[in-house]
């Protein structure tokens, strides 16, 4: 459904985005995330065609974003990253604008804004003056008026910022729903957000992409990651040293009154071993505890290498925006 | 045409719904009002020789230049740098329409809302109607003067707006530009080679409102103002495009 290759965005002195490769298929909802200034909205921009690539190929239900702009448009639902409405026109007048420039015939329009409205619960505001909306309510009505024709594609910006965590919890069941009937893109700072909502994941860190798979790929894919933790009665010196030798084992840390902390190579589950080996030697084994590294551990070992480049380019997006 | 309507309507509404329409809407009158009084008080005058009231009113004054110089880039200012402030334009511009359905939408709003500021003054040509005969070709004439004058202005408004995101900057450079278009034509008289003076008399604002209010409908006033509006418009459209995602 949609096909980037090679984008490539340079701003005066940096390339915010850099060869960036992915394809989403159709029904697909696909999490986008990285730090600040990584060039998530930078992509997202591109892809709806309100910035200019320098280089690379964006196509949209087949169309080529720079051939065919208007066709491209028509096919997507997209909700910025700061919603910004008309301070002076009511929801319902907004949404109504948002449906005619959207080309839906007349006689369908007020249908098509009720159905907006129920799905992106803002019916109790649907008289006020979007400049009065709370943020919450913004980035509803936002969505309701990107989801207003039914696009193919949905692209969404961190669509639950700013919202409580019942309207969090609303607008990711939303979210999924609508994952059944468009194709979506979302992109946000919130891990568990991605885990729920999204079958696949971008990781674009400096404007490259860093890691591309489902949740369950990304983080056994991560080898060394997983960690024990053991709460032993025995001489700290010799269970350490025996803990060590263990097949696998690596980086033993004593971190006092009986308890190791040791990670495991390859993805290895040494929990029998421990167990065995505290048998053999006769200690008591007072608890045991296998970590497995969370997408949180994957995200944060895949981009803090480089914060520093992070922080500059988030300055910059800052002063462009 | 439903979505170019759509634009419209949505600018019409910002205008009316926002101060600055009845501020600039009264300070108009205000002004109108008073060029009037001293247009009929100076005709009253017995050493005054006849002549077409109306004619004074549509261009013959430098309160009408001078109001129309300030009054436009404020009707325009706000059309797309405050869309590109508050990023609005970032939603327009993602959805289905052309940057030039974009400018053109604005641009009709906009000059509705002129057309509209200029309706009360048939109060003065009602006045005068009622009592005295008047020739209603050279009034005819002087409306269409000012609604030509009306799109040059306007669309030079427009290309200003389109290029910065500070309405009070698009404002200021907006008045430039008019100034500037304005005055190319004053410059006549200083002017010594025929063809100089020629070129710079066909750009004399001031002389083709005066043909107009005299009610000389002179087709290369008209050429001249709907080229330029087309050309701003033009570039307009154009600095939309080229500052998208800026």
């Amino acid at each position: 459904m949609i096909e980037v290759e090679g984008l490539t965005k340079r701003f005066v002195d940096r390339d915010a985005v850099s060869d960036v490769s992915f394809f989403v298929p159709e029904g697909e909802v696909l999490g986008f995330l990285g730090p600040n200034g990584a060039g998530k909205t930078t992509t997202m921009r591109m892809i709806t065609g309100f910035l200019p690539a320098t280089a690379g190929k964006i196509r949209v239900a087949g169309l080529d974003v720079e051939r065919d702009p208007l066709g491209v448009r028509a096919r997507i639902g997209y909700l910025p990253e700061n919603v910004a409405l008309y301070p002076e026109m009511r929801v319902e007048e907004y949404l109504r604008f948002r449906a005619a420039v959207e080309g839906i015939p007349r006689g369908e329009v007020k249908a098509r804004v009720d159905e907006a409205c129920d799905r992106c619960m803002v019916g109790d505001v649907r008289r006020q003056l979007a400049g009065t909306l709370s943020k919450g309510y913004r980035q509803r009505v936002g969505l309701a008026a990107a989801l207003i024709h039914k696009p193919p594609v949905l692209i969404l910006d961190e669509p639950t910022v700013g919202l409580d965590p019942r309207q969090i919890v609303k607008i990711r069941e939303l979210i999924t729903e609508l994952g059944r009937e468009h194709t979506v893109i979302l992109s946000t700072h919130i891990l568990p957000e991605v885990e729920q909502v999204c079958r696949r994941v971008l990781i674009i860190d400096g404007g490259k992409l860093v890691a591309d798979g489902t949740p369950e790929q990304l983080r056994s894919g991560f080898s060394g990651a997983a960690e024990i933790n053991v709460e032993l009665e025995a001489p700290e010196a010799e269970a350490r040293a025996a803990l060590e030798v263990l097949p696998g084992a690596s980086n033993v840390r004593n971190e006092g009154s009986g308890r190791f902390r040791l990670a495991v190579d390859g993805g290895a589950d040494l929990r029998r071993e421990v167990f065995k080996l505290a048998v053999a030697k006769g200690w008591v084994l007072l608890g045991m505890a296998q970590t497995v590294p969370s997408l949180e551990d994957v995200f944060l070992r895949l981009t803090t290498h480089d914060a520093e480049v992070g922080q500059e380019a988030q300055l910059e997006e800052v002063a462009s925006a | 045409m439903r979505k170019l309507f759509a634009l419209v309507q949505r600018e019409l509404l910002a205008y009316f719904s926002s101060p600055l329409a009845y501020v600039v809407l009264t300070a108009f009158l205000f002004i109108n009002g008073y060029v009037f009084y001293l247009i009929v008080a100076f005709l009253n005058d017995p050493r005054t020789q006849a002549m077409a009231p109306l004619k004074l009113l549509f261009g013959g004054t430098i309160f009408f230049w001078l109001y129309l110089l300030f009054v436009v880039p404020v009707i325009t200012m706000r059309l797309l740098a405050e869309e590109r402030r508050t990023g609005t334009l970032e939603v327009l511009l993602t959805s289905p329409v052309s940057e030039g359905q974009v400018v053109a939408g604005k641009f009709i709003a906009a000059f509705v809302f002129y057309l509209f500021l200029w309706l009360p003054t048939w109060v003065y040509v009602w006045i005068l109607a009622s009592n005295a005969k008047i020739d209603f070709g050279p009034v005819w004439a002087g409306y269409l003067g000012i609604a030509l004058l009306g799109l040059l202005f306007l669309s030079v408004g427009l290309l200003t707006s389109a290029l910065v995101r500070n309405q009070i900057i698009a404002a200021i450079l907006a008045f430039a530009v008019l100034v500037i278009v304005f005055s190319l034509g004053l410059v006549e008289n200083l002017a010594s080679g025929a063809a100089v003076k020629g070129a710079l008399g066909y750009m004399n604002l001031w002389n083709h409102m005066d043909d107009f209010a005299k009610g000389i409908v002179d087709t290369r006033h008209i050429v001249y103002n709907l080229s330029l509006t087309g050309l701003f418009l033009f570039l307009a459209t154009k600095a939309l495009e080229a500052s998208k995602g800026r």
